[in-house]
């Protein structure tokens, strides 16, 4: 790294004026750069997924009676009858504008569309992460306290329930006995946060526990894992143990934080996976986020939308990605001196 | 991820001999693990693919609608009935069926071929190794549960059409693992030794690098498969698996879901069943994975 720094500083002395630019905003910049090629090679395996399979729009929303000059004329009309690159090519300069195009099924603004449905989504998926990481870490920290003891041997049980059981399964048990037997948590329905506060965490509650569940799970085996590692492999635990620090504090102050970066990566990675979660999951409880309308654009055709949908997750995939690498070297003095350094 | 194992406690914290007579202990509960979770799902294979032929279950579609909505332990309906007459425990075994076929096929498919693509990409590095993974990469940027939906839409449901759609999510995982696990063989003596001493690069890939990796690999496919049958699940719960009437676990599922606070057995059981599957698999990795990881 360090030679190829020196040869480029050689071949382009003006490389140099970017060196006073401070570490962290290069490693995002050059982050954000990468991140391009793999936004649009998402966005366009999509268009070509959706254009390559039998079926079209026009057939989809007119129903199977129509005549085909019925369907014909539709085309027309959303531009569905011109080349495939065309339609790439314009949807793609529409999204440079900030333009995600219009629904080809009730003729919106995606833009619209996303603004009034994501808002929901988001508050969920915050809910469920929040929940799983605080729960996840606590669990993990219980657990590699004392490994096979009590608490590891019941984190060992919950995670594998909760990595065997299917998000669909696991809400339509939690509705069954929070929302019918005890009645404590609505089983459908959204109330906006305005409305009520409280009710509106109630009717997020279970859907987010039926995304969160299956994901504290796993991030509480990876952690226990890496914390248990840190505690038997690392010369600095023998040394504050030496030096008298309690345990706990060993634990928590000085192996915990080593302890993260596995759990940083893995919750920078799922968030892009949790698409699938969100399209299961909320029209389950009836929650009015992109869930239930990502479904019906599939079947609909509606490739705006569903690309509107895509974008707006790799986007995030990759801001998260992003803040998971400046994460690490806020939990890691090395990393950001050896960025510093270079 | 390759979890540290719990026997590995600090040395010295207690007296070799009873260090030893545990690990003993724990040999043994990992052994009862590994029996128990293959014995459960041999007897489940063989009660789905094996008891209607030997046995007479009802049809599982078709059923008589004046024997819908019977409760659990009916007389010749043991699980009961669904609101269409059809004899839930004989959906329960063809829906199995379902299941194990998914679940093995889009495994097997991840296995050959993303095998193949991780090996390839692990051993020859360079240009090969980048165009491979760039494309895995792509494959795994991508929401692959709307890949899957939107193929499994487009084609049609159908069983084999789901097998297709899933294997999206598992070739591009079994080529990660595939491609990880022969980078780490690159570096080994014996791998040098072998191409010092000659050895034909076909040769080299089939009996060095394959058998190395083999375990690996094999672990991750129990772990696959009930990964490919909750998904199989998902996509029948929407209603883009297994076309109805045909059963399938997931199907059941949704169906169920209009009725649960009248008849919640109908979700529960499914539900069960498909739970108590997977666990059975994770378990089972798990219990190999870390008898193969010393």
């Amino acid at each position: 790294m360090a030679i190829a720094e020196e040869v480029r500083e050689q071949a382009e002395p003006g490389a140099a004026r970017t060196r006073r630019i401070r570490p962290s905003a290069r490693l995002t910049g050059r982050r954000l750069l990468a991140a391009i090629p793999v936004l649009w090679g998402v966005t366009f395996l999509t268009y070509v997924v959706m254009n390559l399979l039998p079926g079209d729009a026009a057939q989809e929303l007119l129903g199977a009676n129509a005549t085909p000059a019925q369907v014909h004329q539709l085309e027309i009309q959303l531009h569905l009858n011109e080349p495939f690159w065309v339609r790439y090519g314009g949807w793609l300069g529409g999204l440079l504008h900030g333009d995600l195009g219009t629904s080809l099924a009730s003729r919106e603004n995606v833009t619209t569309i996303l603004g009034q449905r994501m808002p929901v989504t988001a508050e969920l998926l915050l809910y469920a992460f929040a929940g799983s990481i605080v729960f996840a870490v606590g669990l993990a920290v219980l657990a590699a306290r004392k490994p096979n003891g009590v608490a590891d041997r019941i984190s060992m049980v919950v995670s594998m329930t909760g990595l065997s059981i299917a998000p669909y399964v696991l809400a339509l048990v939690l509705i069954y006995i929070f929302a019918v037997k005890l009645q404590v948590f609505p089983a459908i329905g959204y109330t906006p946060l305005t409305a009520s506060p409280g009710a509106n965490i109630r009717s997020l509650t279970l859907p987010a526990i039926a995304i969160g569940f299956p994901l504290f799970s796993v991030y509480t085996r990876l952690l226990r894992a890496d914390i248990v590692e840190q505690m038997q492999r690392e010369d600095y635990i023998v040394t504050a143990r030496a030096k008298g620090v309690s345990p706990w504090r060993v634990l928590i102050r000085h192996a915990l934080p080593n302890s993260l970066f596995g759990l940083i990566t893995l919750v920078a990675l799922n968030l892009g996976t949790l698409v699938g979660a969100v399209a299961i999951i909320e029209p389950i409880f009836s929650l009015p986020g992109v869930g239930a309308i990502l479904i019906q654009s599939i079947t609909d055709h509606d490739v705006p939308v569903v690309e509107g949908i895509v974008v707006v997750f790799a986007v995030v995939v990759v801001l998260a990605g992003l803040l998971a690498d400046l994460l690490y070297a806020v939990l890691d003095p090395r990393i950001r001196y050896e960025r510093a350094a270079s | 991820m390759s979890a540290p194992l719990p026997e590995l406690l600090a040395p010295g914290t207690e007296p070799a001999v009873a260090r030893a007579s545990r690990a003993r202990g724990r040999g043994r509960a990992r052994n009862l693990r590994v029996w128990l979770s293959a014995g459960f799902l041999i007897v489940l294979v063989c009660a789905c693919f094996l008891w209607p032929l030997v046995y007479p279950v009802p049809k599982p579609t078709g059923g008589s609608i004046l024997e819908s909505g019977l409760p659990p332990l009916s007389p010749g309906h043991i699980f009961g009935t669904d609101p269409v007459g059809n004899d839930v425990f004989s959906r329960i075994l063809y829906g199995g069926r379902v299941s194990f076929e998914v679940g093995v096929s889009v495994t097997a498919i991840g296995l050959v071929i993303g095998g193949v693509l991780g090996t390839a990409a692990g051993y020859w590095g360079g240009a090969v190794d980048t165009v491979i993974m760039r494309v895995l990469d792509v494959l795994i940027a991508f929401p692959a549960l709307v890949l899957a939906l939107a193929i499994a839409e487009g084609l049609g449901p159908s069983e084999m059409h789901v097998i297709w759609a899933l294997s999206f999510f598992s070739i591009p995982a079994f080529g990660r693992i595939a491609r990880s696990a022969t980078l780490a063989l690159r570096g080994q003596t014996f791998m040098l030794a072998a191409r010092l001493s000659g050895t034909s690069r076909r040769r080299i890939i089939l009996r060095h690098v394959v058998p190395n990796i083999m375990p690996q690999l094999l672990t991750f496919s129990l772990l696959g498969i009930g990964v490919a049958i909750i998904l199989e699940g998902a996509l029948s719960f929407l209603g883009l698996g297994i076309p109805l009437p045909e059963p399938s676990w997931g199907s059941m599922i949704a169906q169920g879901q209009g009725t649960l606070s009248a008849s919640p057995e109908l979700v529960l059981i499914p539900s069960a069943f498909l739970f108590v599957t997977v666990v059975a698999l994770n378990v089972l990795g798990d219990a190999l994975r870390e008898r193969w990881a010393r």
